[in-house]
């Protein structure tokens, strides 16, 4: 939802669709509970209000998980305080949100180091120590 | 030129990890309306990629398409899509000129037959051979039919590209049309937009470099991603059309509360495109949040539909141009037919005496 | 995007040319014609031409006594549905629109839900009326195209619009064009039928109202 100064008409003023989001969690966390089934929801693809952003969080909280990642900008997930909800949010050019997802999950794809990345991180190191170790 | 390796391998010897890949496969998943458990198959996708060799054809444009689709701040995931291609040949952008960059463009075609994207913004004209607008001594028909042959698919890009835009509203004097009037056997992909959001143009770009298919497209061509909801139904301000609360010129009180601009000539309710979703300027806002109608600019011969400030309840010219003349006529005839009545009438009068 | 173009276009640029062509031949051929002289001295009672035309036309809003039973139905339908309409095409903001780029005049709106709901019960008005003259075996037995066609040109525009403020069935370019056309086909009829009466019925029951006065009638 956009955020306008000049016509405050929407931005403000929760319409219930936190209510509605928690309840979707709550049945993916039960999934997981019971099969390990993750899911996912889309926060940008749902007409959240900033009222209703804020009220989602605040309902959500922080719990003990946090990370900061550089990714061609910036990204931050935490865990929120319910053990195996998470938070995702990826920001594009000058900070602004690009996307958001709350994965209900054991853990985010996004956390988890690509076996490529290692190998390339195991030729990466091999070299520098031959370099200078030499 | 394009290369051999994955896109996976070549970025990763630049140092960019998977991890970012599956960030910029979120980001494009979301905008493509594609659950976000479809971001690891596009990352997938991606990483198995070849870099794709792209050859941007312009011709009758104004170059807003590409103005819009590099539109960057700092490097950002925006970003990485310049990454994915291989934009081989644009004029605007790329550094070689003159014959050396027509060389250019013939080898990347002969290099990629068959795996080459062809991007085009700007219409074609067609009146007099198309003599109107010719690059490197060709004509626009010649070079856009040469290039499409060996190509795999078609992105037209704006609303010239899409539908004819500006070069061929009223009177189109060089006989303009769209790319899709003129390529039949290929697949066309229209991103109509005066310029296209960038999104619509990256997003569908890196769709057809995850999936190696075309994304589902509606009657015009578009994809329906981008192009499946009219602006209206997801305009903030529709609270206010609904209510009846409008703007009825600009600056005035209903202007400055944000409400409905319907009556200064918002063509929402016919346009569709993702201005009210994604918005401009990476989400800064769009037309009508800044005050503005909607041009319908996404749409066919938005150019001609009757002007930007007429709302959309009335005609588009001027239906009383031919009043006067009416009034006359069908008094005239009128006058005759009661003229009629009473020559028959005192006919028959006279006959009775 | 073809066919709205095509109807806020040429379709309404043609049909309110012949409506207004057509409104002039209708007044022009009726008040062009003869006129029996009357040279009776005329009723004691007799008000002035103007004043009983008008009185005529007010008490003839309302039926007789006689008749009142009879057509009570006919009657307060009949309100409803003129009302409605009124209500509808004068009361509508993007009807105000077309107005005000027709003749620079515009007033205030109602807002769209209350028109919606008018809208609604216009619309089961004039099915009720058809169903009524349908199911009137002398009332059938007399009904001519005229009948017939002007009901369906008037209920057309009031289903259109009614489908296209639903955004129901198709993409609403298109709904919005079928609408415009279909007050265009309203337009192109209305001289040439029986939906003169909105005009011709003022000239007739003044008229009446006239004469009867001359006659020095008790009005």
């Amino acid at each position: 939802m956009p955020r306008d100064s000049a016509a405050p008409c929407l931005s403000e003023r929760a319409t219930g669709m936190a209510l509605s989001v928690l309840t979707e969690i709550l049945q993916m966390l039960e999934a997981l509970a019971e099969s390990g089934a993750s899911g996912s929801i889309d926060l940008r693809s749902l007409p959240l209000s900033d009222a209703d952003r804020a009220e989602l969080e605040e309902a959500l909280g922080r719990g003990e998980v946090r990370a900061e990642m550089e990714l061609a900008g910036e990204s931050e997930v935490w865990e929120t305080t319910y053990p195996g909800v998470w938070w995702i949010r990826h920001c594009g050019a000058g900070g602004k949100i690009a996307t958001e997802e709350i994965s209900v999950c054991r853990i985010p794809e996004i956390l988890i180091t690509h076996p490529v990345d290692i190998e390339a991180a195991a030729a990466r190191l091999k070299k520098e120590l031959e370099t200078t170790h030499v | 030129m394009s290369d051999k390796k994955t896109l996976g391998e070549m970025l990763t010897e630049r140092g960019v990890s998977r991890r970012t890949f599956l960030k910029y496969a979120s980001y494009t998943a979301s905008i493509m309306a594609l659950p976000p458990t479809a971001a690891t198959a596009i990352a997938q996708g991606i990483a198995n990629a070849r870099r794709q060799s792209v050859i941007w054809l312009s011709f009758q444009e104004c170059t807003g398409c590409t103005e819009s689709i590099t539109r960057a701040h700092t490097p950002s995931i925006e970003d990485l899509i310049f990454d994915f291609i291989s934009l081989d040949y644009h004029h605007t952008l790329m550094n070689a000129s003159g014959h050396l960059a027509e060389e250019a463009r013939m080898a990347a075609m002969k290099e990629n037959a068959g795996e080459y994207i062809v991007v085009v913004d700007g219409s074609v004209p067609l009146k007099d051979d198309g003599i109107y607008s010719t690059i490197a001594g060709i004509t626009n028909l010649q070079m856009l039919e040469e290039t499409c042959k060996d190509a795999f698919a078609v992105i037209a890009v704006g609303s010239c590209a899409t539908f004819g835009g500006i070069p061929a509203a009223n009177p189109n004097p060089t006989g303009a049309v769209a790319i899709s009037d003129i390529i039949t056997d290929k697949p066309i992909i229209n991103i109509s937009g005066c310029p296209p959001i960038p999104e619509a143009m990256t997003g569908t770009i890196s769709y057809l470099l995850s999936f190696g298919s075309i994304p589902e497209l509606d009657h015009l061509g578009r994809p329906k991603a981008f192009f499946g909801e009219a602006i209206h139904d997801r305009c903030y301000r529709r609270p206010f059309y609904e209510r009846g609360m409008f703007a009825k010129s600009f600056d005035d009180e209903g202007a400055r509360q944000g409400w409905c601009l319907f009556e200064v000539g918002c063509k929402g309710p016919v346009t569709y495109n993702a201005c009210a979703t994604l918005k401009w300027n990476g989400g800064v806002s769009f037309p009508i949040q800044s005050g503005h109608g909607c041009l319908g600019c996404s749409e066919p011969n938005f150019w001609d539909m009757g002007g930007f400030y007429k709302p959309l309840s009335t005609a588009k010219g001027d239906p009383l141009k031919w009043a006067g003349g009416a009034v006359v006529a069908g008094a005239a005839i009128g006058a005759a037919s009661a003229a009629i009545a009473r020559n028959k009438r005192n006919k028959v009068l006279k006959e009775g005496k | 995007m073809e066919l709205l173009e095509f109807a806020r276009g040429p379709v309404l640029t043609f049909a309110i040319t012949v409506f207004i062509a057509g409104l002039a031949f209708r007044v022009v051929s009726l008040f062009a014609l003869w006129r029996t002289k009357d040279s009776s001295a005329g009723s004691p009672r007799e008000k002035s031409v103007l004043s009983a035309a008008i009185r005529e036309i007010i008490r003839r809003l309302w039926p007789q006594v006689a008749y009142k039973q009879r057509t009570m139905f006919a009657l307060v339908n009949g309100y409803v549905f003129h009302l409605g309409l009124a209500i509808i095409v004068f009361a509508l903001a993007p009807h105000i629109l077309f107005f005000k780029d027709l003749t620079g005049l515009s007033w205030g709106a109602l807002p769209n839900n209350v028109i919606y709901a008018v809208s609604i019960i216009t619309l089961v008005s004039l099915i009720a009326s058809l169903v009524m003259r349908f199911a009137n075996p002398a009332q059938r037995i007399i009904s001519t195209f005229d009948d017939w066609f002007s009901w369906i040109v008037t209920f057309l525009p009031v289903l259109t619009g009614i489908i296209a403020t639903s955004h129901l069935g198709a993409r609403y370019e298109t709904l919005l064009g079928l609408h415009i056309m279909s007050v265009a086909l309203f337009l192109v009829w209305l001289p040439f039928g029986k939906l003169m009466h909105f005009f011709l019925v003022f000239v007739t029951r003044g008229q009446t109202g006239a004469h009867l006065s001359h006659r020095g009638a008790q009005l």
